[in-house]
């Protein structure tokens, strides 16, 4: 009979990362694609729609100062569909130790970027979402703990995965030869 | 593989969820799109004494801050504030593209609607000045001074000075003069409740209006080449 896994702390915070950072890499990516411009048909209009918005999130990218106007081209293509892509990752939980990684790298990432224009008091939206939010403790604050989060994620997840999974049922020993 | 298959449900409800959301969120944005500042007659600001046109029912146009054509077959209303950093890159970039190869052609008719926002501290003497400026006929270079230097006046607060920059003193003199009076305010009031009644949620956002009633309002920071694309297909 299959079992539910026992509490196990290290558990829950892989289960809270992956469910709260899933569903916020999701959004994220999904957000910066989507929003603010909204027209989904006809086909033309969509096709215009996305790229306004991903338009939108290029300037928000080109505001660090900190990419050639290539870079920024690439970032503002790239990151939100790869935003989408580790959010699904996260959720299903296939190979949950290389996304993990991979999104702890992001967050890392994230907070760097945000703090550098914090502390050079750069007056300019933090393109986390779509809706504009300026650069603030607030969201340095925001990303540490989710940064935070997803380290602990994938530190439980490496650790977790060296144990045989409850749901796997007990080892049966090999029959006996003579 | 149970457990995968519960995951991947749970992915799934995801990006229903938020493909629900955005769904649900489409008709209101077009549905406000659509009423449109003059349209709505809830909301209808009152309109202030000086001369306004209408062009393509689209109503209340200051004709000084109006660029083009007024036959053109699209309307482009945009609403900027002077100290938003957005605001500063399309009218640098995009508007100035758009200006040249469409609005001197006859193609768009461009209309710019002051939105200052509260939480800058200048931008609405900075709409004043421009005001002013675009009532003696020196639109073009008093916004794109204001634009140019954005930086440093919202630092200093100097908006004066930029704006007298760009002006002889004869000029600068009359742009004072109306500043002073404040008889140009209600232009600026009525700018900003017109945008409300749209609403617009964020600076810059371009509207754009066709001669078959249709309304496309346009969020955010565009770039010429996107923008391009559906102003191709609007002119049309």
């Amino acid at each position: 009979m299959m079992q539910s896994a026992p509490f196990n702390y290290r558990r829950l915070i892989i289960w809270l990362g992956r469910l709260l950072l899933g569903g916020i890499f999701l959004y994220a990516g999904f957000s910066k694609i989507a929003l603010p411009n909204k027209f989904y048909w006809p086909l033309p209009m969509l096709k215009f729609s996305i790229a306004a918005n991903l338009s939108n999130f290029g300037y928000q990218v080109a505001s660090y100062k900190m990419l050639a106007p290539a870079g920024v081209n690439f970032v503002s293509h790239v990151l939100p569909f790869a935003e989408v892509l580790l959010g699904l990752l996260l959720l299903i939980g296939w190979r949950l130790r290389i996304w993990a990684t991979v999104v702890s790298m992001f967050m890392l990432m994230f907070l760097t970027v945000v703090t550098r224009a914090y502390l050079l008091h750069m007056d300019i939206n933090c393109g986390c979402f779509a809706t504009p939010e300026p650069v603030s403790l607030k969201k340095i604050l925001e990303d540490s703990s989710m940064a935070l989060l997803a380290i602990l994620m994938t530190v439980f997840a490496y650790q977790e995965a060296g144990k045989p999974h409850p749901w796997s049922g007990p080892q049966v020993p090999p029959p006996a030869t003579t | 593989m149970i457990r995968r298959y519960l995951l991947a449900s749970v992915a799934s409800l995801a990006l229903a969820g938020l493909g629900s959301l955005t769904v649900m969120g489409a008709p209101a944005a077009q549905k406000a799109a659509k009423s449109s500042p003059s349209a709505s007659a809830s909301k209808k600001p009152a309109a202030p004494a000086q001369s306004l046109i209408t062009v393509d029912g689209v109503k209340d146009i200051d004709p000084d801050k109006a660029v083009g054509s007024k036959n053109a077959p699209v309307v482009m209303e945009v609403f900027t504030d002077f100290q938003c950093p957005a605001c500063k890159q399309l009218y640098t970039t995009t508007l100035q593209r758009v200006t040249d190869n469409y609005a001197d052609s006859g193609k768009i008719y461009i209309v710019h609607r002051d939105f200052p926002l509260p939480m800058h501290a200048y931008s609405r003497v900075a709409a004043s000045y421009a005001r002013a400026a675009c009532h003696i006929g020196k639109c073009e270079a008093v916004e794109s001074a204001l634009f140019q230097n954005q930086e440093k006046w919202e630092v200093s607060g100097d908006v004066k000075g930029t704006v007298a920059g760009v002006l002889t003193p004869a000029e600068m003199k009359k742009v004072q003069a109306l500043v002073d009076s404040g008889s140009l305010e209600p232009l600026i009031d009525h700018d900003k409740q017109i945008g409300q009644a749209i609403p617009i949620t964020q600076t810059p956002t371009s509207v754009l209006h066709t001669k078959d009633g249709q309304t496309y309002p346009v969020v955010g920071f565009v770039s010429y080449d996107v923008l391009k694309t559906l102003l191709d297909q609007l002119v049309k």
